[in-house]
């Protein structure tokens, strides 16, 4: 019976709605993160896979704020990196997967997402999907231009996309998928969320200006 | 100090800077980070392949409940078939206990005799267009081991190559594809003294999952259909593998010819790979396995 005594677990015994955060939380980390991998081509253009881990990290942290959204995120960087990690091709031409890239870009997204337009506009659905869009223009242009500096880096390596091309084939669809995906993400986790009611009650207490309440549409 | 924990820019900067920390350090050849991983394996790899084997099911049932008639009429045509095959394999055997013959009075070495074949299956594909390495499952535990510097070629049911291993770990391996920038191979027309140039990933070509051929000769140009094997030169990759058949070739600059191949394996739907190790590394392996068990 000792274990009981545990402050921690009389906490969560104490507070039910904590046991389903957590417990929404990793059911959605986990699930999200193996159908990413084991089935991509579900929601699928031109080669192109709807990102659902990049999804839910940018719902997640619009919704229901910076703190969740960066631990949500940084679980998220690290099984996406564990179980698809990007190959990098290091000055000395060898290729290696690489690590941490993922949890880099799972995080600085979180942090994105959960301060979106949150200063001047209350948090609201149609903000929600604006910002899966804005989050994913920014990373795969980014992600390009990174790519494309490495790639003058390394001697043997090319990049010959032009922008042309990275908007057609690339950065467009993932945009277009990326917000296809965000409809019933969003769905999920306003209505099977990790809050009840998909309203994160802390944001509630804050009185900080930059976390307003969640406006309910 | 609480001030600064509960500033969400400082946090997220040094968050950000810590993460870099770990990318740069994790890039290090034989950096101890590399295996900073492993204990997620432990808790996602039970769940992703209870998620794999949910949706084979799931997708299994449905294929049963359509396929019915079909299958019937295939089975008829199947059974045709099979008819025909054994009047075949007769005629086979008589051939393969000629060709045996020839073996050995020629000494003919069969074309991937010195590599020890190794199956695994594809647990996780790519994430995105740049989370490219797929994972498979096999590694040290199986008695693949790979060396700073070495790769294996990986090659589907048909032998037909689908990239190599770049690294190997307990009990998965990752795999870069071979329409993935990164990927580079030396290959050949499939014919007596077939022109050689290097096929590569590209960035531009790989969502249309083709691959780019460039080092061509202005003397021997490819032309659209001729089949590309792997050529042997630079060790990685034996002679002799199928890679695929050139779909296009831009002449235009004489001083920079390129081709598209596409590849012939299906790399969007690979559920099973195989991983072909050298003989002298797999004996190397199997002796550190056994010089591990004597100490």
């Amino acid at each position: 019976m000792s274990i009981l005594r545990l402050p921690g677990l009389t906490l969560l015994m104490r507070r039910p709605e904590l046991i389903r955060k957590y417990l929404v939380y990793a059911v959605y980390l986990l699930l999200f993160s193996t159908l990413q991998v084991t089935f991509p081509g579900v929601i699928s253009f031109y080669g192109i896979h709807a990102d659902i881990m990049f999804v839910i990290v940018v719902l997640c942290s619009y919704m229901f704020g910076f703190y969740d959204g960066i631990v949500f995120g940084a679980l998220a960087g690290i099984i996406r990196d564990y179980l698809s990690a990007p190959s990098l091709t290091g000055i000395d031409g060898t290729v290696t997967p690489a690590i941490g890239i993922g949890l880099f870009l799972m995080v600085a997204v979180a942090a994105i997402g959960s301060s979106f337009l949150t200063i001047r506009v209350k948090r609201n659905f149609l903000l929600a999907f604006l910002a899966v869009i804005v989050t994913t223009l920014l990373y795969k242009s980014i992600g390009h231009l990174v790519i494309f500096l490495w790639s003058n880096l390394v001697s043997g390596l090319s990049y010959n996309m032009s922008i042309e091309q990275m908007l057609q084939r690339s950065i467009l669809p993932q945009t277009v998928l990326n917000l296809m995906a965000s409809i019933p993400l969003y769905l999920l986790l306003r209505f099977m969320g990790p809050y009840k009611g998909g309203v994160n009650p802390s944001l509630i207490d804050e009185k900080r200006k930059e976390d307003r309440l969640w406006l309910t549409m | 100090m609480r001030r600064l924990l509960t500033n969400k820019l400082f946090v997220t900067v040094v968050s950000l800077l810590v993460i870099l920390a770990v990318i740069i350090l994790g890039s290090w050849p034989g950096s101890p980070l590399n295996s900073a991983l492993k204990p997620v394996g432990a808790i996602v790899n039970p769940i992703q392949k209870l998620v794999k084997n949910t949706g084979n099911s799931i997708s299994n049932f449905w294929a049963a409940l359509t396929d019915g008639i079909a299958i019937r009429d295939e089975n008829y045509q199947l059974r045709a078939e099979i008819a025909e095959l054994q009047y075949q394999l007769t005629q086979r055997e008589e051939a393969a206990i000629k060709y045996e013959e020839l073996q050995e009075a020629f000494h003919i070495r069969e074309t991937f005799s010195n590599y020890e074949i190794y199956a695994a299956s594809v647990l996780s594909r790519e994430a995105d267009e740049w989370f490219s390495v797929i994972h498979v499952g096999i590694g040290n535990t199986d008695g693949v081991y790979l060396e700073q510097g070495h790769s294996f070629a990986v090659v589907d049911v048909r032998m037909n190559l689908i990239g190599r291993v770049i690294e190997v770990n307990e009990d998965v391996s990752d795999i870069l594809l071979l329409i993935h920038e990164g990927f580079q191979v030396s290959g050949k027309v499939n014919a007596v003294n077939g022109a050689t140039f290097t096929v590569l990933g590209d960035a531009s070509l790989k969502q249309q999952g083709l691959c780019l051929v460039t080092g061509i000769d202005p003397d021997v140009i490819p032309s659209v259909g001729d089949e590309i094997v792997t050529s042997g030169d630079g060790g990685l990759f034996p002679q002799g593998i199928p890679i695929g058949v050139i779909e296009s070739v831009d002449s235009s600059d004489e001083l920079n010819i390129t081709a598209t191949l596409r590849p012939y394996s299906d790399i969007s739907d690979l559920n099973d790979v195989f991983i072909m190790v050298p003989y002298d590394e797999y004996i190397e392996a199997a002796g550190a396995d056994t010089s591990d068990e004597t100490t």
